[in-house]
C-alpha cells in the first residue's frame, strides 16, 4: 500500500508557498475584477512569512503545515487568515503523529480541514467561494479511493476535481463575501478564493504523489 | 538587420496596397505605431528624426514611444551573459532570502581583489541607500573600511555614523574606530564613536562601562540607527577574525566547540543563524544580535567562498536584509541552500511573465508615493505615530495595535475599534479622548488579525468591559470575533456592534447584511462619548447599535482606487460612467450609471436615504460629506450644498455637519453621503468633547 512519509515531506509546504508567492500578481488580478485586489498581496505574504520561518529546519508535513496555519490564523488578517489558518492547523493535527500517511489519512485530513473552514465561515458549494473547488476535490479523491484506485491515482482525480471546481466558479454568481454584493456582475469571472485553493491542493497532493513510497 | 529596400517577408506581406509608398506604415501595424517605430529604430537602423518624418509625428512622440515600448515588453533589451548571470542570482538571492535589495558584483576577471571589487560596489550602494537624516552604524573589518575608502557621498544633509561598537588596539590595520571615522568622512557625517573597548576584561568591567552617562548616551546613538553596515567574518583557519585583534585574548576554540560558523558585528552565530552563547557575551561592549535585528536596514557586504556557511548562517538569522556579494560566492550561498538551478529559474519566469498588449496611450501604473510597496502601510504608521504621538502610543511595540494616550481609564467601557488601512483617517484617526480608546490596524483593505485586537481589547479594558465597533465584513468579523473569544476567556465582557450603514450593499430585508463605511464616523462618536461618560456596557452597545440603525451612507465612485502593491486600477470605470452604491474597499457600486450632474447624483442618493430613512418635517440630523480620497473638497462642498437644500425643503434641520476626508478609500475618485437620523440622546453624545487626530469637538 501507498504511505508518504510524514517525516520527510514538509518540503511540500515550502513549495506550495513558492508557488502562492509566485501567483500573488495573477491572484491580486483576478481578486481585483470582482473583489478587493489584494488576495494575492496577502496571500504571498503570509505564506512568505511561514517559508522564512520553515526554511532550513527540514519539519514533518504536520509540524510545517502546523506552522504555515499559525501564522495564516494569527499574522495575516484578511478572511483568508482565519479560513485558511483553520483549514492548515485542523490538517496538522489529523496527521500529527501519523508516521505514515495513507489515502485514509489523507482523506481524514482533508474532510477536517473543510469542517474547520465550515464552521467559521457560512459558504455552500455554489456561492461561488473556495468551497467550490474543495468540496469537490474531496469527493472525487474519496470515490477514487473508494473505487480501488491507489494513493497516488486518488491524488490525481483530487486535484483534476480542483481544477473543475476552481473553473466553475467562472458561471456562479457570488453569495457571500465582497463579491456578493455584485448579484449577477460577477458572472463571468474566477473567484480568486477558488483559484488560490485549487494551487494549494494542487501543490499538496502533487507532492504527496511524489513522495509516495 | 533588414535594410530600407529589402523589407523581410514579413514585412512585405505587411505592406498589401501600399507598394508605392514606400515607408508609409504598413497596414498590420495600423494599429500599433510603437510596434511601427521600434521597427524603424532597431531592424532599420532610422534616426528618431527619420522616424518622425516617416510617421508624420513629432520626435517627442518618437522618443516616448520607442520608451513606452520598452517598459511595455514589445522591445527586449539583452545583456552580456556574464552581467546578466550576476543580475540572474542577485535576483535568485533576493527572493529565495526575502530581501529588500541584492547587489552581486560579477565573476572576477581577475585584474582587481575581491575585497577591492566589493568595496568599489559597496561604495555605489551606500550612495544609493543611505539617506539624509539616517543614522547608520558600522562595524569593522576588512571589507567595511574598503567600502568607506570607495564612498564618495555628498549632498546628504544630517546624516549621524554611529560606531556599532567598542574599539581594538590600534595596531590592527581596520579597528572600529577607523571604518567609522572613514565612513562618517566619506558621506560628511556626525560621527559617534563608542569610547569603550570592544572586549573588556570581566563582567564587572562591562556593567561598569555600560552605566557610565557617555556610553549610555553613545549606545542611545546606536540604538537610533535606522541602517547598519556590517561584513561577515568566517572562523575558518584562514579567516582575517584569528588575527584581528577583536579576539584575541580569548580562545575562539570554544566557539567552534558549539558550532559556531560565522561572527557579525562582533558575535558568534550557529548555522542556523541562531546566537551562539560563550564567554564573551558578558565581557563585549557592542550592538547586539537583537539591536541589529530591530534595524530597519541591514547592509551585510562579504564575499569569499570560505565565507558562504557563515553569510548563510546570517541570512537564515534574519540579520541581513540588503546583501552585497560576488557572483560565485552568491551561487555557493544559494546552493549550499538547496538552491541549483539558477539560470534556467530566471529564465522560465521571464518567459512566464509575457507582456499583454494594451492599447497605445494607456497609463499603466499610477505614480504614488512611495519607497518600498510591500511596507507602505508599516511606514504609514511610522509617520502617524510620530505625526499624532500626543494622542496614540503603540501597544507593547506593536504598530498594528495603538492605545489612546488619554484614553482607557479604570471604571469605563473600553471602545476598541479597526480594520483595514487604505481608509485613513479610519480608523487610527478616531482613537483619543472621548473617542475609541484602541485600534487593531491590518494591512491595506484587510481585517487585522486576532492578536492585535486582543491587545487592544486588553489596554482599552478599565474593569467594566470592552465593546467592539467595526465594518460588517466577513474577515473582520471572523478576526474580531476570534479575539472576543480570547478576551472572554480573560476575563475581559466584550460586546460588539457591526456597523451597516451602507443602505446600497444589501436591501433594506437585509439591513443585518449590509456593510459599514463612512457612517462609522457617526457610530465612533457615539460609542466613544458613550463610553466617555460612563455608561453600562450594555447602555454604550444599545446607543451604539441605536446610532447604527438610524445611519444612512451611499457612495459614489467616478473612478477606480489603485493598491499601492500594484499601482494599477483594481476595477475599472467606463469613461463616461460611475457607480452608485460603491464600497469603501471598491467594491464595485450595485448600479452603473451614465455621469451626471453633481445635483441629480446627489438626488439619486438622498431620494434613497429618504427612502428609508423616517424624518419627520421638524426632526433634526448630523451629515457628514465623505471624500474617498481624490475627490477635492470644493466638489464635497457643491454636493453638500444640495444635500442641505433637499433637507431644507422637507424642513429637517441639520443640526451638525462635517465635509471632507472622513473614511476614504486609498485614491478613488468618489464621496459618500452618510446622514444620522439624531434623537435627544444621539445629539447630546455627538456633542460630547472628544479630542483625536481627526476629530476635535471642545
Amino acid at each position: 500500500m501507498q504511505t508518504l512519509n510524514n517525516a520527510s515531506a514538509g518540503g511540500i509546504v515550502l513549495a506550495m508557498a513558492d508557488r502562492i508567492v509566485e501567483n500573488r500578481a495573477y491572484l491580486s488580478e483576478i481578486d481585483g475584477k470582482i473583489g478587493d485586489g489584494d488576495h494575492g498581496v496577502n496571500m504571498a505574504k503570509g505564506f512568505g512569512m511561514a517559508a522564512e520561518r520553515l526554511k532550513g529546519k527540514d519539519l514533518s508535513l504536520a509540524a510545517s503545515l502546523e506552522t504555515l496555519g499559525t501564522i495564516l490564523m494569527t499574522e495575516i488578517g484578511g478572511s483568508m487568515g482565519p479560513l485558511y489558518g483553520v483549514m492548515f492547523t485542523e490538517f496538522a493535527e489529523k496527521l500529527e503523529g501519523v508516521d505514515a500517511i495513507d489515502a485514509a489519512a489523507y482523506s481524514r485530513m482533508l474532510h477536517a480541514g473543510l469542517e474547520g473552514i465550515q464552521s467559521i465561515g457560512s459558504a455552500k458549494v455554489g456561492d461561488k467561494t473556495l468551497l467550490d473547488t474543495f468540496v469537490p476535490a474531496v469527493e472525487a479523491f474519496d470515490k477514487a479511493a473508494a473505487d480501488g484506485k491507489s494513493f497516488g491515482e486518488a491524488l490525481d482525480a483530487l486535484v483534476a476535481a480542483a481544477e473543475i471546481g476552481r473553473d466553475s466558479t467562472i458561471n456562479l454568481v457570488a453569495k457571500i463575501g465582497r463579491a456578493s454584493r455584485l448579484g449577477e456582475r460577477s458572472l463571468g469571472v474566477l473567484d480568486a478564493g477558488a483559484t488560490s485553493c485549487a494551487i494549494i491542493l494542487k501543490e499538496l497532493s502533487e507532492g504527496a504523489r511524489d513522495r509516495l513510497q | 538587420m533588414a535594410s530600407k529596400t529589402s523589407p523581410t517577408g514579413k514585412l512585405t506581406a505587411g505592406k498589401t496596397g501600399q507598394t508605392d509608398v514606400a515607408d508609409a506604415m504598413p497596414l498590420r501595424y495600423g494599429d500599433d505605431p510603437y510596434v511601427w517605430a521600434c521597427w524603424l529604430y532597431y531592424e532599420e537602423g532610422r534616426t528618431q528624426h527619420d522616424i518622425a518624418e516617416i510617421m508624420g509625428i513629432s520626435r517627442a512622440t518618437v522618443n516616448s514611444y520607442l520608451a513606452d515600448a520598452r517598459s511595455r515588453g514589445i522591445v527586449n533589451i539583452s545583456l552580456e551573459p556574464s552581467r546578466l548571470s550576476s543580475l540572474a542570482i542577485a535576483q535568485e538571492l533576493k527572493r529565495h532570502f526575502g530581501l529588500q535589495d541584492c547587489l552581486v558584483v560579477p565573476s572576477d576577471d581577475g585584474s582587481r581583489t575581491l575585497i577591492d571589487r566589493l568595496g568599489t560596489a559597496g561604495g555605489q550602494a551606500m550612495a544609493k541607500l543611505l539617506k539624509s537624516g539616517d543614522t547608520l552604524a558600522v562595524a569593522w573589518g576588512r571589507t567595511v573600511l574598503a567600502i568607506a575608502e570607495n564612498t564618495a557621498v555628498t549632498g546628504l544633509q544630517d546624516v549621524t555614523i554611529v560606531q556599532a561598537t567598542g574599539g581594538t588596539r590600534a595596531s590592527f590595520a581596520y579597528t572600529p574606530e577607523l571604518c567609522a571615522s572613514a565612513m562618517a568622512e566619506a558621506t560628511g557625517a556626525k560621527l559617534i564613536n563608542i569610547s569603550a573597548p570592544a572586549i573588556v576584561s570581566n563582567a564587572e568591567v562591562q556593567s561598569a562601562f555600560l552605566r557610565e552617562p557617555l556610553i549610555e548616551e553613545q549606545f542611545a546613538a546606536l540604538g537610533r540607527a535606522n541602517k547598519a553596515l556590517f561584513g561577515v567574518s568566517s572562523l575558518r583557519p584562514n579567516s582575517t577574525i584569528h588575527t584581528s585583534g577583536f579576539f584575541e585574548s580569548v580562545s575562539i576554540q570554544h566557539y567552534l566547540a558549539k558550532n559556531a560558523v560565522g561572527v557579525v558585528a562582533g558575535r558568534f552565530i550557529d548555522p542556523q543563524g541562531h546566537a551562539v552563547a560563550g564567554p564573551l557575551d558578558e565581557r563585549t561592549i557592542g550592538i547586539s544580535l537583537d539591536m541589529l535585528q530591530k534595524i530597519g536596514m541591514r547592509i551585510a557586504v562579504a564575499g569569499g567562498f570560505d565565507k558562504v556557511p557563515a553569510i548563510l548562517a546570517a541570512l537564515r538569522g534574519g540579520f541581513i536584509n540588503v546583501l552585497i556579494t560576488d557572483a560565485a560566492t552568491g551561487r555557493g550561498i544559494l546552493n549550499a541552500d538547496g538552491v541549483t538551478e539558477i539560470d534556467q529559474r530566471l529564465a522560465q519566469r521571464t518567459r512566464g511573465e509575457g507582456p499583454v498588449p494594451l492599447p497605445s496611450n494607456v497609463r499603466t501604473h499610477i505614480k504614488k508615493f512611495l519607497n518600498n510597496p510591500d511596507q507602505v502601510v508599516d511606514e504609514m504608521l511610522e509617520g502617524v505615530l510620530k505625526a499624532h504621538a500626543g494622542y496614540i502610543a503603540p501597544i507593547k511595540g506593536s504598530n498594528r495595535a495603538l492605545v489612546a494616550r488619554n484614553g482607557p481609564r479604570a471604571g469605563k467601557v473600553g471602545l476598541v475599534i479597526g480594520g483595514g488601512t487604505g481608509h485613513e483617517p479610519c480608523f487610527l484617526g478616531y482613537v483619543g479622548k472621548g473617542l475609541a480608546d484602541a485600534v487593531a490596524v491590518g494591512n491595506i483593505f484587510s481585517s487585522p488579525p486576532p492578536g492585535p485586537i486582543l491587545e487592544c481589547a486588553r489596554a482599552a479594558s478599565g474593569g467594566q468591559g470592552v465593546l467592539f465597533v467595526y465594518g460588517n465584513y466577513a474577515g473582520d468579523v471572523m478576526n474580531f470575533e476570534m479575539a472576543a473569544e480570547m478576551a472572554h476567556e480573560e476575563d475581559i465582557p466584550v460586546r460588539t456592534v457591526l456597523t451597516t450603514d451602507d443602505i446600497a450593499s444589501s436591501p433594506v430585508e437585509d439591513r443585518e447584511g449590509r456593510r459599514g463605511v463612512a457612517g462609522n464616523f457617526f457610530m465612533f462618536k457615539i460609542a466613544g462619548a458613550a463610553c466617555d461618560r460612563g455608561l453600562s456596557l450594555s447602555e454604550c452597545e444599545a446607543v451604539t447599535r441605536k446610532a447604527n440603525d438610524r445611519t444612512f451612507t451611499i457612495g459614489v465612485a467616478l473612478e477606480p482606487c489603485s493598491l499601492p502593491q500594484t499601482r494599477r486600477h483594481n476595477f475599472e470605470i467606463g469613461p463616461d460612467d460611475i457607480e452608485i452604491g460603491m464600497g469603501i474597499h471598491g467594491e464595485r457600486g450595485v448600479v452603473r450609471d451614465r455621469m451626471m450632474s453633481a445635483d441629480q447624483i446627489t438626488d439619486r442618493i438622498i431620494d434613497r436615504i429618504f427612502g428609508e430613512m423616517n424624518a419627520q418635517p421638524g426632526d433634526r440630523v448630523a451629515v457628514l460629506v465623505n471624500s474617498f480620497g481624490a475627490t477635492p473638497l470644493m466638489e464635497l462642498y457643491i454636493l453638500f450644498r444640495r444635500v442641505e437644500q433637499r433637507l431644507g425643503a422637507k424642513n429637517i434641520t441639520i443640526a451638525t455637519n462635517w465635509v471632507g476626508h472622513y473614511c476614504t478609500s486609498l485614491d478613488m475618485v468618489g464621496a459618500s453621503i452618510s446622514i444620522l437620523h439624531l434623537d435627544q440622546e444621539l445629539s447630546d453624545l455627538l456633542r460630547h468633547p472628544c479630542d483625536s487626530a481627526a476629530l476635535r469637538i471642545n
